[in-house]
């Protein structure tokens, strides 16, 4: 069902990771993501791994969650971890039957590159969505941009923006679901034939769904009016986010995380990659 | 005669997950034939899920379907065939218009059905007639009209697919009190030239006390009562117990014969407590 | 008295809406004062203008002509500055139909801020007006739930906890109870009461529904765009036959009441609650 997917929710928490200022957490976030490149050996994956688990348990986001959020990376994870498996060659063979070849460097291989995925995604979700409320995301976001406003790119519109759809997309996804079994109880299917047959199909969803897609957002537009809405000049915010010790210990971390790792791939340079 | 059934039925929402949620235990109702059958409980008992798995939308977790005395999980049944058989209204049916004008719209049922234009045209226009959406109406855009006008094309929509049970959830919702009179009144009229079955889901008394034979209450998942009207309605302390409200009018006529006036309680039109009263009043000769 | 809070002048509204098929809505002359403090109900059927009305009073519609004084203030003074206006909109707050349409944040209290955000206000100021507005409406226990969870009455709080805390003299609530189900409905009109009673706001509540009607100090009917009844509700609904007649319910016992007055019985119109209707009647039949 469309309503299960979980990626990139917000876990309501009050963890050291929660109350972390958006803005730190974006560029820590981009930083792990350069460590996570910069893993080269064995080592520097034990030390990534052992990061990303630490993380998870301070935030306090719990692992069925996370696993649950990874499942659409299951197709990718398969394929690159039987790929590997299958075709990489190496000096040490493991298995050897027929034209069938498995090397000993290409389970490491598909190991490493499977954590990598996982400690990706893994990782820089508990940092990002699973921690902060999708509003204190972009306004991270909005005020890291905020120097762009210099030359006149419209930040804040374009944040306001961001979490609206953010906002909706639950709504929406939910009345999808609301419009076909409706269409299906007029004998619509939508699920044999062929392509083209099956794209027909869906106009009598999009139509339906375009049109209440625009009501609500000229519905949205007059309460944010009523709301006293007039753009982001003269706003202020109730979550006033400033930098703190906090910042700078998670900030700290993230640059040990990734020179130990460039250290370690130095001087341990075991099954280097 | 029934028409369709519900046998030892359960279902679970999202089963194996920390969202397990039972929707329904122990479902047992049977909908006749030539019959209004009213369906009412509070969001979340369970209506909505019960009325899907009617038409095959939903498949119980536990029991059985039967529509015509076939069990619709079986192998090989034709679901396709049973949904023009069962139609179902949702509610704000309003949001699933999509098509040029009116009458393509009305029409979308009846053609997937797999039917020749001579008949789908008759069928269109009888189906406007019975929701009282006037021949001017069926060239016009759908998004150009009213919203009640474009509750009435919709569920029009599904009366010409001519199913032998209609179902509608709530089809009164959110309308005033003259939209909700022409809509209902469409839909018994309907109904009663018909003599198929319908099915309607409700969350008011006083309105399925005026179109409905019959009652199905639900509470949190299960059978509270179910009876004709009159049944259901003379156990008002049942209902209230749950927190559902009879009809204002027969809260009163407890009322009087709480003070000590000898009147009939199992009333829930305005047209039988004037009735009572005034036959009360001849026999005190007081009027 | 002083100057009433908002005093509305032969109001003119025109719809200027070529693709609705039908006849465009008009407000035709509109003319109406309401005091500081009251609890007013605008009763009217669909199409009638009352949300038309609604909407002129915060200046989301512009009239044709006529005028509009909040607190003596001419709102419809072309030369109102942009600063002006949001004044108007702090203090009038409004409250729309669909719950889901006018939540912006993903987070109850963050939406909830939305509001004092835009005026810029302080963010201890803010905390502290959302954590209050969350307790007056009862949904402070789910401050940090996303509201795409939440049920119709719950959103709807939500919303209003939202126009709390812009710190309003007024609310208008245009129908905000015409989607919800009985139970919200009760949740809704429980908070409106306690605003009104307890934090002295002004509401003007629009709605089609004669039992939230009853409930107001004042009942404001509004028929083909002009005020058609306006009195306390029991004046207004002893007028059953003009009542009908502008296409609205009154409750069932003032009906009762009022057939069998027709009926030669001589009984009082303005009869609401089937309590006191109970005690008039037994007096007289035990008689």
């Amino acid at each position: 069902m469309l309503k299960d997917i979980t990626l990139g929710q917000y876990f309501p928490g009050k963890s050291f990771l929660h109350r972390i200022d958006p803005r730190t957490k974006v560029i820590s976030a981009l930083l792990y993501i350069a460590a996570v490149f910069l893993c080269q050996s064995i080592m520097s994956f034990i030390i990534l791994l052992a990061v990303t688990l630490a993380m998870i348990a301070v935030s306090g986001v719990p692992v069925k969650i996370i696993v649950k959020g990874l499942k659409p990376l299951i197709f990718i994870l398969a394929f690159t971890t039987i790929y590997n498996v299958f075709f990489y060659t190496g000096d040490t063979i493991l298995f050897h039957w027929k034209f069938i070849t498995i090397y000993l460097e290409g389970v490491v291989f598909a190991v490493i590159m499977g954590l990598r995925i996982i400690c990706l995604l893994a990782g820089s979700s508990v940092l990002l969505t699973y921690t902060t409320s999708p509003i204190m995301l972009t306004d991270g976001i909005e005020r890291l941009l905020s120097p762009l406003n210099k030359i006149k790119a419209p930040v804040h519109e374009f944040a306001m923006m961001m979490s609206i759809a953010l906002r909706f997309i639950p709504t929406l996804v939910e009345e999808t679901d609301k419009i076909m079994s409706a269409q299906k109880a007029r004998g619509a299917d939508f699920s044999s034939g062929g392509l083209i047959k099956r794209a027909k199909a869906l106009i009598p969803v999009l139509i339906p769904l375009f049109i209440s897609a625009f009501r609500r957002a000229s519905d949205l537009a007059v309460a944010m009016e009523c709301r006293c809405y007039r753009g982001g000049s003269g706003r202020t915010r109730m979550t006033k986010t400033h930098f703190g010790a906090r910042d700078a210990v998670l900030f700290a971390l993230t640059i040990i995380l990734g020179v130990s790792i460039v250290i370690v791939n130095i001087y341990l340079p075991i099954w280097v990659i | 005669m029934t028409k369709l059934k519900l046998v030892d039925v359960n279902y679970t929402y999202s089963e194996g997950t920390p969202f397990r949620k039972d929707a329904l235990r122990n479902i047992n109702i049977e909908i006749e034939n030539n019959c209004i059958t009213g369906l009412i409980g509070h969001t979340g008992c369970g209506k909505s899920t019960l009325v899907q798995l009617l038409n095959g939308l939903l498949s119980p977790t536990s029991g059985e379907v039967i529509f015509d005395g076939k069990n619709i999980a079986e192998k090989g049944y034709d679901l396709k065939t049973l949904r023009h058989k069962v139609g179902l209204v949702f509610q704000y049916p309003e949001y699933q218009l999509f098509e040029d004008t009116v009458y393509d719209d009305i029409a979308f049922g009846p053609k997937n059905m797999g039917l020749d234009k001579d008949e789908i045209d008759r069928r269109i226009r009888e189906a406007a007639l019975f929701v009282g959406l006037e021949e001017r109406y069926l060239e016009a855009s759908p998004f150009d009209l009213s919203g009640g006008q474009k509750r009435r094309a919709a569920i029009a929509g599904i009366m010409a697919m001519d199913p032998d049970v209609l179902i509608l959830d709530e089809p009164a919702a959110g309308l005033d009190p003259i939209g909700r009179e022409e809509i209902l009144g469409g839909i018994y009229s309907y109904q009663r030239k018909r003599k198929n079955s319908v099915v309607i889901v409700s969350h008011s008394m006083e309105d399925m006390a005026r179109y409905s034979d019959k009652l199905i209450v639900m509470n949190d998942g299960e059978i509270f009562m179910q009876g004709i009207c009159r049944e259901v309605f003379s156990e008002a302390d049942k209902l209230m117990s749950v927190g559902l409200d009879v009809p204002q009018i027969t809260k009163f006529m407890r009322s009087l014969k709480s003070k000590g006036v000898d009147v009939r309680t199992d009333i829930f039109t305005v047209d039988e407590a004037k009735a009572e009263i005034l036959s009360k009043m001849g026999g005190c000769g007081n009027a | 008295m002083s100057v009433p809070f908002i005093k509305v002048e032969d109001l003119i509204f025109t719809y200027d809406d070529e693709d609705n098929i039908d006849k465009h809505y008009v407000l035709k002359n509109l003319s109406l004062e309401i005091e500081k403090g009251s609890f007013v109900c605008v009763l009217g059927h669909n199409g009638s203008g009352k949300s038309t009305f609604a909407k002129l009073l915060n200046m989301i519609l512009t009239p044709d002509s006529g005028k509009i004084y909040i607190d003596g203030f001419d709102i419809t003074d072309p030369e109102i500055t942009e600063n002006e206006l949001f004044e108007i909109r702090r203090k009038i707050g409004m409250v729309f139909q669909n719950p889901d349409n006018q939540l912006v944040a993903t987070i109850v209290e963050e939406d909830v801020a939305f509001g004092p955000e835009n005026l810029g206000v302080e963010p201890s100021e803010i905390r502290r007006r959302v954590d209050s507005a969350l307790e007056t409406v009862g949904m402070s226990a789910y401050a940090t739930h996303a509201p795409h969870r939440l049920s119709g009455g719950q959103k709807q709080r939500v919303a209003i906890a939202g126009i709390i805390a812009m710190e309003p003299e007024c609310i208008i609530f245009d129908e905000s109870t015409a989607m919800l189900d009985p139970q919200g409905r009760k949740e809704v009109m429980n908070t409106i009461s306690k605003l009104n009673r307890e934090q002295g706001i002004t509401v003007i509540h629009i709605t089609h529904n004669m039992d939230e009607a009853v409930k107001a100090d004042r009942v404001v009917v509004i028929n083909e765009g002009e005020v058609f009844l306006d009195g306390t509700p029991k004046e207004v609904f002893s007028n059953v036959a003009k009542l009908r007649q502008a296409g609205l319910d009154v409750p069932q016992v003032t009906e009762l009441f009022y057939d069998l007055s027709i009926h030669g019985v001589d009984l009082p119109s303005d009869i609401l609650c089937e309590e006191e209707g109970a005690e008039i009647l037994s007096a007289m039949l035990k008689k």
